[in-house]
């Protein structure tokens, strides 16, 4: 089958993309209790923008992340290909 | 005061049949809400990278568990 290696960059922007995700869990979860905290807002307005600006130059290079018109389809359809999360 | 700490201590009981050496004192960290309540705003942060780290965006609140006898790392003593 095919050994396909995917570079680093495959990497270092999927961890790029965690770090965003973890502020933005850990933002929601504060914003929760906290309203009307303007500065966490904005701030988490930021990292929102900044996930999906990510999350496009991630897509154009490795194929959708998610689905269910969440993400673009390359063509042909792959969004199952490997590897799977668990996989990388 | 400076020298807050999370850590606290205990006596425990000593029993006059006890076989084992006694010891004294025990120690324990309490969690950082506790002294906090309700979270105030604009909290000093970590960088994205060092919160996926400690596991936590908030400084206050990185408290990782050391043993008893294993030096911390931490910000707090």
């Amino acid at each position: 089958m095919s050994n396909k290696q995917l570079p680093q960059e495959f990497y270092t922007m999927m961890e790029e993309l965690q770090t965003l995700d973890f502020v933005l869990v850990e933002l929601t979860l504060y914003l929760d209790t906290h309203p009307d905290d303007y500065n966490a807002i904005t701030q988490f307005n930021e990292f929102s923008h900044a996930r999906r600006i990510l999350k496009n130059q991630f897509e154009e290079k490795f194929g959708p992340l998610q689905q269910f018109g969440n993400s673009y389809s390359d063509y042909p359809w792959n969004w199952n290909d490997p590897p799977w999360p668990w996989q990388i | 005061m400076k020298n807050f700490t999370l850590r606290k201590t205990y006596h425990p009981y000593i029993s006059p049949f006890d076989p084992c050496p006694p010891v004294r004192e025990k120690t324990y960290y309490t969690p950082a809400q506790l002294y906090l309540g309700y979270q105030p705003q604009n909290l000093e942060q970590f960088s994205p990278k060092e919160a996926l780290k400690a596991g936590t965006l908030w400084k206050v609140f990185y408290d990782p568990y050391y043993g008893p006898n294993e030096k911390r790392r931490g910000p707090y003593e």
